[in-house]
Order: structure tokens, then sequence, then C-alpha cells
């Protein structure tokens, strides 16, 4: 943690909401993404992610400076969208449901087809999460996208180590399943991007 | 080595010595079932690497100072509100506590009640009584007194009570910034 990093929280913990917001600022895209792979809308993501930094200035009191102040926002988003999943059981939807042009990749000017590849492939990533239980899905998200070590999972999602390795297992190998039924049947959008992917992979 | 132990490797990703990922390509020549989940493994982990990061709409730390607000002001009414009511209840034991002392000490709660009542009307009476011997003395001093000092009196009540309103809200506003 640097020293600014350190001094917007001192700050915040009396109270100061503006030095929180920089941290707000400065976390808010990996918040969103776990809260994102998570609940599958920006709606919801969004919603997710403001609460989980409400709740992390709320309990600032409690948080130790030792442990990496990254880890611990992201513990909070990764267990307030899994007790999300299981109070509302929230509906993933298709990507094809709401308007996402802010969603677009920082390229500043994709084709319409890299577009469209692009959507595709957010929905089929959706797709396969969902098929995940929330906590294995969480364990995964954080694999993945943040590369963190088991040790760092089981510390985000307050589980032990081993845990969390047969958690990641047991996940990945339901997503190959899922993924080699989507290869067989190609009769939606989905699974036909999920045949084209597979072919981008294999040309790689 | 056993096909289970293959598997593990391949869901796992494990990091593999030469010999062992030797191994591992041998085994892949033979087993279609491992060939096929590895090539799994890799299409996901190539599509997770490559799906673009979502990213927030812009000003959403804004958004957050807005709503940690509301937050914070629903806090407090929810605090407020407790406490009123906490102070509701225990005026309403009380009383009740107070009523049953009553009742037991007074002959009869009704005569308890008429008693009060009869209380209330002698004293309206004396400050009546009390009003009408202090009005015409009033009304005397006023025409005694000078205008002038009547002024000066009301002007230098109302500079104090300025000073006082002054000094209060500065001492909430230092308490703040305390």
């Amino acid at each position: 943690m640097s020293n600014i990093e350190a001094q917007w929280i001192a700050e915040a913990k009396t109270g100061d909401k503006d030095a929180f917001a920089k941290l707000v600022e400065k976390y808010q895209r990996p918040v969103y993404s776990v809260c994102y792979r998570m609940l599958g809308t920006p709606t919801a993501a969004e919603d997710a992610a403001q609460e989980a930094f409400i709740r992390a200035y709320q309990a600032l009191d409690r948080y130790d400076p030792n442990r990496s102040f990254a880890t611990w926002l992201l513990s909070i988003a990764s267990n307030y969208s899994i007790d999300q999943l299981r109070k509302k059981k929230v509906t993933i939807l298709s990507m094809d449901n709401e308007t996402y042009s802010w969603m677009a990749p920082p390229d500043p000017g994709p084709s319409p087809e890299k577009a469209a590849l692009e959507k595709e492939k957010q929905a089929l990533v959706q797709a396969i999460l969902a098929e995940l239980p929330e906590t294995d899905r969480a364990a995964i998200i954080l694999q993945f996208w943040h590369d963190y070590s088991y040790e760092e999972i089981a510390e985000t999602l307050g589980l032990s180590s081993s845990a969390i390795k047969s958690r990641l297992f047991r996940a990945r190998r339901l997503m190959a399943e899922k993924w080699q039924e989507m290869q067989i049947v190609s009769a939606t959008p989905k699974t036909s991007a999920a045949k084209r992917i597979a072919h981008e992979t294999s040309t790689i | 080595m056993k096909h289970q132990q293959f598997e593990n490797w391949i869901i796992e990703e494990t990091d593999l010595t030469q010999e062992e990922h030797r191994e591992l390509q041998a085994h892949l020549n033979q087993c279609s079932q491992c060939l096929a989940l590895y090539q799994t493994i890799h299409q996901i982990a190539h599509l997770f690497k490559t799906t673009p990061e979502p990213i927030p709409e812009p000003d959403f730390s804004g958004r957050w100072l807005v709503r940690v607000e509301r937050a914070e002001r629903r806090k407090n009414r929810f605090i407020l509100g407790i406490t009123l009511g906490g102070i509701s209840l225990a005026t309403a034991i009380l009383l009740v506590g107070v009523g049953f002392q009553l009742n037991s000490a007074a002959p009869g709660f009704t005569q308890m009640l008429l008693n009060m009542v009869t209380m209330i009307a002698n004293w309206i009476v004396f400050l009546n009584q009390l009003g009408n011997i202090a009005a015409p003395l009033f009304r005397v001093s006023v025409k005694l007194i000078s205008p002038v000092w009547l002024y000066t009196f009301g002007i230098s009540v109302s500079i104090i009570t300025a000073i006082w309103i002054f000094a209060l809200s500065r001492s909430r506003t230092l308490q703040k910034e305390i």
C-alpha cells in the first residue's frame, strides 16, 4: 500500500468521505469487475459495487492495515455479491437485454464485427459463470481476472486453502463440461460463439 | 501413470517439470478424452483472458458520495427513531407506574383526577387575579418611565440576544471541527 493510500485511509477513518472517494476512484474497476462477473448485469454490478464501498467505508475501523486493502475490498464485494445471489437469486440476463455502449472495450473505434464478437464473448463468459455455485464462481473470478493465489482467494472468501483448491477443481471441471456441451449443441448464438472462440484458440 | 493424474494436471493447469510435460504429451497422443479436456481448458482460459474488463459508468465515485450521504441520513433517522421510540416507551411505562402508585395512594383514581382539575382551575384563577393587579401597575410605570430608557432597554436586550446566538453557533462549528 502506498503512503498516499495509507493517508487517505487514515483521513477516511476520521469521517472524511472525500478521502474515501479517492480510494473509490482508485479501486472502482476491480470491485465493479468482480460484481459484474458475479451478478451478470451492469445494473446489479453498479448497485453491488456501490454498496460494497459503503460497507467498506462503514467498517473502516475494523480494517487491518497489515492486510492488502485491495484484498479486503474484494472480499467485501465478493461476499456481498454471493449474499445477493443467494437472497434474491439474481437472474443472469443475456447481454442483449440491456444497453452496454459504455461497457465497450477501451479501443476508441472497434469495428462492428469486433464489437459484436466482444459482446458474444461477454455473454458466453457470463453463461459459463452462471453454471457455477456462488462461492465457486467468486473463486474462479478471483483466479482468472485478478490472478489471486489459492491463499489470497482463501483469505478473500474466508475459507481454507484446501477448500479453495477443491472448489476450483470442481468449478473448472464443470466449466469444461458446459463448454463441451456448447460445442455439441450449436443451435443458439451463444454456442456458435463458443465454436468460433474454440476455432480462434486452435489457430493461436 | 494413471489417467486420473493427467486429468488433474490438465484441470488444475499444474506447473509441470519437463519430464512430466513429456509424459502428459505422450498421454494426450493416446487419450482422446484428455486431449478434448486439455483443449477445452485452454479455450476457456483464452476466452476469459481476451474478454474485455467491464468498466463502470463515468463518475462512479460521485455517485458513491451521494449514496453514502443518503445511507448516513437513513442511519441517523433510524437511530433517532429508535431513541424516540425508547423514550416514548420509557415514558409510557413511567406514567403507567406513577398512575398505579397514585391510584393506590389516593382513595380513588377519579377523585384524584377531580382534585387535579380543581387545583389547575385554582391556579388559573390565581394567575388571572395576579394579572388584574399587575396590568394597572404596568400601565402606570410605562407612563412614568421615559421612552428613551425603554428603547435603550429593548436595544440592549436585542444586542445581548444576538451575541448569545452568535456565540452558540460558533461553539457548535468548533465542536464539529474538533
